[in-house]
């Protein structure tokens, strides 16, 4: 492996993360400090309400953090007003859901192309062959014309990694991309990140099955939104 | 096109009901003011254009005697003026069965060449033969004859004779014969004579060839002809000068088009507020979505242009729809006014300005009003987008009224749980109430008003305590007669008085009133009382009424009263000369033109005609118009038998007939304002509910899933339902006694210069309530519908 290769991509410091509550403060993160570097396939792991996806959310630039930074890419983040953002992460940040969130009125092929319509990344012309391209790497170009409800869950999620994939983001994030999908299609999804990171991705996961450990490079876990363990392999 | 407006338009198309409701929403409100507006632009033009073919005289000086035409002609060189006619106008009877209605005859000198109030030929002959009549289109509903049939005319000093109704015209200039419940008829000078008048043409109508608009400039010169007449040794009685370049109308016309314009703005305003309720729907519908599309790169203003693209798309389509619509209704809207206002519709283009305004309104408003819930939607971050699962929880605690109330305990455990869930979303609770109680309001502030404009009609019968009233021809010593009258059987009293026209009086000049041709629109009236009089209980406003039969003491109605105050000295011209009296009182009296009230026994010394009445008042004891009919038949019979030279008998009943009649468009143009709020407020609530429900239908699943039956599902919508509708009533009752105040000040004072009193609906407040029931009941039932026909895994997987 490379000294590029092994640069920090994502560099969180200090970071914590207060919700308030009713009931009073909620410390969803707890001064993390915490290193990615480019090109891996990184497992967040925790138990419910640990703070992982909160981590995962202040990575991607939803949540912002209470305290410290959040280097991405030489960018702080944390710092970006919320208009930028957005054309920030678009650019920089593909994320799949748990439940795909496909928008329901558009064609696969639509959603697919819809980021780069967002972030004018690609110019018009070349958009609808790059969706193609992104959906044949995923393997189900022939559902481009169909609508989100056509499909089955494992199709929906590998049109959501390719939305993801839209505006060839170095970053791919995961909130527990096959909590809903049965085992054989989660297998084939993870191949397909596994797949992503090859091709110089960096793909962080937020997950909870075990079965799949071994895809991942690197692990964090997190409790009580303290990182407890972290493992990096060079 | 981008792939997002993809979405916008597939977004649009995927729920066609729920899109439908909106076009209609903004459809109705561009509808209202379209259909309202076209009719105003049109009307507006054609009434100017209408009645300014007519060449109406910018004056009308009456002569105590006849006119030469050589003196026309002088007349005519006179600076100033560009046009000079000789005229006459005659109060007449006609016999329609057999009942005596007045006629209005105007006596022509020229037929082929009249250069002022020219009427236009219609059909039959152009210039009546003698002994035949033209008449104007509109009264032979009154004559109940038809051209080429005869008519039993009778003038004040002939024998009652036929004319032969020899051809139609259309006078614009006149309001239509049936609303005034009088007949008008051309007639040469010829005709007159041989009906037994003696008199020649004593009006002299001029036009004056500069600054034809200005009243100013049009007394003056009136005034001018008028001194230069005096001094070449002719009589003159008054000057008339009717508003220049105004219908008779007119100003009638326009406060009454105000009404509708402010009605038809409020219902685009309310359909407004419901797109505002909806988008806030779409955007809770939407607001996962907006989470992720913010995730892939969309940026607040990206998701704005969005989400305003769609609404723009719902206001062209309604634009669409509502604006060919707007103009059909226009077109019967300006043709019914146009027979109100006996007009003739020759341009039937709508002003080019209606349809930009519809576009500008049916696309600003909605804009402005979805503007709120589309910006806070849009910026929503994204956080909270992705986390969003419906309703919040935060309104809600245990110390809440809302929560309190429901606990008690007769009430159901469904009932319950609507009353609090009406409460949760309390933002959107205040807009459905304020929609729901805006319809609700205007519904019974229209109802409100109609009924306090009957109510005042019928105040007629209150004020006038007598059921005919006879204009003689000439003073008479009445004192027989009345006791003749008092004797046939069903007659409660007679009494005898006078009357004349006047005007204030300004020192030294000859006398200038208002009054427009028809002799009838912009007339003052001295009426000369016997004090006490018994036949007349007007509603006195400030003052006194009458108590000294000696004392110059004179009581003005609203019309009359101007800007004087009790205790003011007032110069009124009698006979042409001016009388001066002291104010006592002002009145307000429904259905009668500007009056001043005095004494009999003073007008008859300043008239000399003591004991003399020019005017009968006969009331009775059965005050039904059925009575009213037989026994002014009967009194007729007896004055012609005691050869009693009548002008004109009016019963109390014709005269609310006539009122009525003027108005009757504005009422039931109110009407159907009413039902269109109603609609607008019903969608309201179904747009609400539907929301409601679409943000629920996780709660929704966990019920099914706990075991709630489709049926607990539905009561509990329908209670929501009602319980809303039932807030809003409240709202809408209070705020419709606020604006049936305002608007009941404003009509009354535009058609009676009194305000209407307030009056509260009991039909409205039945029907409101009513449609409130049906209508919460209806609006829920989609809804209610759909959240049963999701599965309860459907429901929970909702996301």
């Amino acid at each position: 492996m490379s000294h590029e290769q092994n640069k920090n991509l994502i560099e969180l410091s200090q970071v914590t993360k207060s919700f308030p509550l009713a009931s009073g403060t909620f410390q969803a993160l707890k001064e993390v400090t915490v290193n990615i570097q480019k090109g891996k396939l990184v497992a967040i792991t925790g138990k419910s309400g640990s703070g992982k996806s909160t981590l995962l959310n202040v990575i991607a630039g939803i949540d912002k953090p209470t305290h410290g930074s959040v280097l991405i890419n030489g960018v702080h983040v944390e710092k970006l007003p919320e208009s930028a953002l957005a054309t920030w992460r678009g650019k920089n940040i593909g994320v799949v859901f748990q439940f795909f969130q496909l928008l329901p009125t558009l064609t696969i092929l639509e959603n697919v192309m819809l980021p780069m319509d967002f972030c004018n990344s690609y110019p018009k012309k070349d958009r609808k062959e790059r969706a193609l391209s992104l959906l044949n790497l995923v393997n189900i170009k022939e559902q481009a014309d169909k609508l989100p409800s056509a499909l089955s869950g494992g199709q929906q999620q590998r049109a959501a990694i390719a939305r993801a994939l839209a505006n060839d983001p170095p970053i791919i994030i995961a909130d527990e991309p096959t909590g809903n999908l049965d085992s054989q299609t989660a297998t084939s999804i993870f191949e397909l990140f596994a797949a992503l990171t090859k091709a110089g991705k960096t793909v962080i996961i937020v997950t909870h099955e075990k079965d799949f450990s071994g895809y991942f490079e690197d692990s964090i876990s997190i409790a009580d939104g303290v990182v407890v363990n972290e493992v990096v392999n060079a | 096109m981008q792939t997002r407006y993809n979405k916008a338009f597939r977004d649009l198309t995927s729920d066609y009901s729920k899109n439908f409701m909106l076009i209609l929403a903004i459809a109705i409100g561009v509808f209202g003011i379209g259909s309202i507006l076209g009719g105003y632009g049109v009307i507006k033009r054609e009434m100017t254009d209408n009645y300014m073919s007519t060449v109406p005289a910018s004056a009308t000086i009456e002569m105590e005697e006849s006119l030469t035409k050589s003196l026309v002609d002088s007349v005519r060189q006179f600076p100033g003026i560009k046009e000079a006619e000789r005229h006459a106008t005659l109060v007449a009877r006609m016999k329609v069965g057999e009942k005596w209605y007045p006629l209005l005859l105007f006596v022509v000198d020229d037929f082929k060449n009249k250069k002022t109030n020219k009427p236009f030929f219609v059909s039959g002959e152009h210039e009546p033969a003698t002994g035949a009549m033209l008449v104007e289109r509109t009264a032979f509903v009154v004559m109940q004859a038809n051209e080429g049939d005869e008519l039993v005319i009778k003038t004040p000093n002939g024998h009652p004779q036929k004319v032969k109704l020899s051809g139609t015209v259309h006078d614009p200039g006149l309001a239509p014969a049936w609303q005034e419940q009088t007949g008008f008829g051309y007639i040469t000078l010829a005709t007159l004579h041989q009906l037994g008048e003696a008199q020649g043409f004593d009006q002299l109508r001029i036009l004056v060839s500069e600054q034809p608009l200005s009243r100013q400039h049009i007394t003056e010169r009136a005034q001018a002809v008028g001194e230069w007449l005096k001094q070449s040794n002719h009589s003159i009685h008054e000057i008339q000068v009717p508003p220049p370049g105004k219908h008779p109308h007119q100003s009638q016309m326009s406060a009454v088009m105000s009404i509708f314009i402010v009605f038809s703005f409020l219902i685009l305003i309310l359909g407004s507020i419901l797109v505002a309720t909806s988008m806030a729907t779409l955007m809770v519908k939407q607001v996962r979505q907006i989470g992720v599309m913010k995730t892939i790169g969309a940026s607040s203003t990206q998701i704005t242009t969005l989400y305003i693209t769609m609404i723009v798309i719902l206001c062209v389509v309604a634009l669409l729809i509502a604006i060919p619509l707007s103009r059909l209704a226009a077109s019967l809207f300006y043709n019914q006014i146009a027979v109100l206002l006996n007009i003739e519709i020759r341009n039937n283009s709508i002003p080019y300005w209606v349809p930009l305004l519809q576009i500008a309104a049916g696309i600003i408003i909605p804009l402005a009003a979805a503007a709120f819930p589309v910006i806070r939607g849009s910026k929503i971050s994204v956080r909270n987008a992705l986390d969003n699962h419906g309703v919040s929880q935060k309104h809600f605690d245990e110390n809440s009224w809302a929560v309190k109330f429901s606990k008690l305990s007769v009430f159901s455990e469904t009932f319950r749980l609507s009353v609090r869930n009406v409460f949760r979303q309390r933002s959107r609770l205040t807009m459905t109430l304020g929609l729901l109680a805006a319809g609700g309001a205007m519904f019974m502030t229209a109802m409100n008003v109609s009924e306090a404009w009957n109510k005042n009609l019928k105040r007629i019968y209150v004020q006038r305590l007598y059921d005919l009233e006879i204009k003689l021809n000439n003073p008479i010593h009445a004192d027989s007669i009345i006791e003749k009258i008092k004797s046939i059987k069903g007659v409660k009293n007679v009494e005898g008085c006078n009357q004349a026209s006047t005007s204030v009086s300004k020192s030294n000049s000859v006398e200038v009133t208002n009054t427009y041709p028809d002799k009838g629109h912009g007339s003052f009236t001295m009426q000369a009382l016997p004090v006490p009089t018994r036949q007349l209980n007007l509603t006195l406003a400030e003052g006194k009424w009458l108590n000294n039969s000696k004392a110059n003491d004179v009581v003005l109605n609203q019309n009359a009263r101007g800007s004087f105050k009790i205790g003011d000295g007032i110069s009124l011209s009698l006979d042409g000369k001016p009388t001066v009296w002291t104010i006592t009182g002002f009145t307000e009296d429904v259905g009668a033109p500007a009056t001043a009230y005095v004494s009999l026994e003073v007008f008859s010394r300043l008239t000399n005609t003591s004991g003399q009445a020019k005017v009968l008042r006969v009331s009775y004891f059965d005050r039904s118009k059925e009575n009213a009919i037989r026994k002014n038949r009967e009194i007729e019979k007896l004055l012609e038998k005691e050869k009693i030279s009548v002008s004109a008998t009016i019963p109390v009943w014709l005269l609310q007939n006539a009122i009525a009649a003027h108005m009757k468009v504005l009422i039931n143009s109110l009407m159907a304002m009413a039902i269109l709020m109603a609609i607008v407020g019903t969608l309201g609530l179904m747009s609400t509910m539907s929301m409601n429900i679409l943000e629920r239908t996780r709660e929704i699943g966990v019920m099914r899933a706990i075991g709630a039956t489709p049926g607990k599902i539905r009561n509990l919508v329908v209670w929501e339902g009602l319980l809303i509708g039932a807030l809003s009533f409240f709202i809408a009752f209070a705020f419709a006694l606020v604006l049936s105040t305002f608007l009941g000040r404003f009509i009354g004072n535009m058609a009676f210069r009194t305000p209407l009193s307030l009056t509260i609906s009991v039909v409205a407040l039945i029907v409101w309530i009513l449609l409130i029931v049906i209508g919460s009941y209806v609006a829920t039932l989609y809804p209610a519908r759909r959240a049963n026909k999701i599965t309860t895994r459907e429901a929970l997987a909702y996301e």
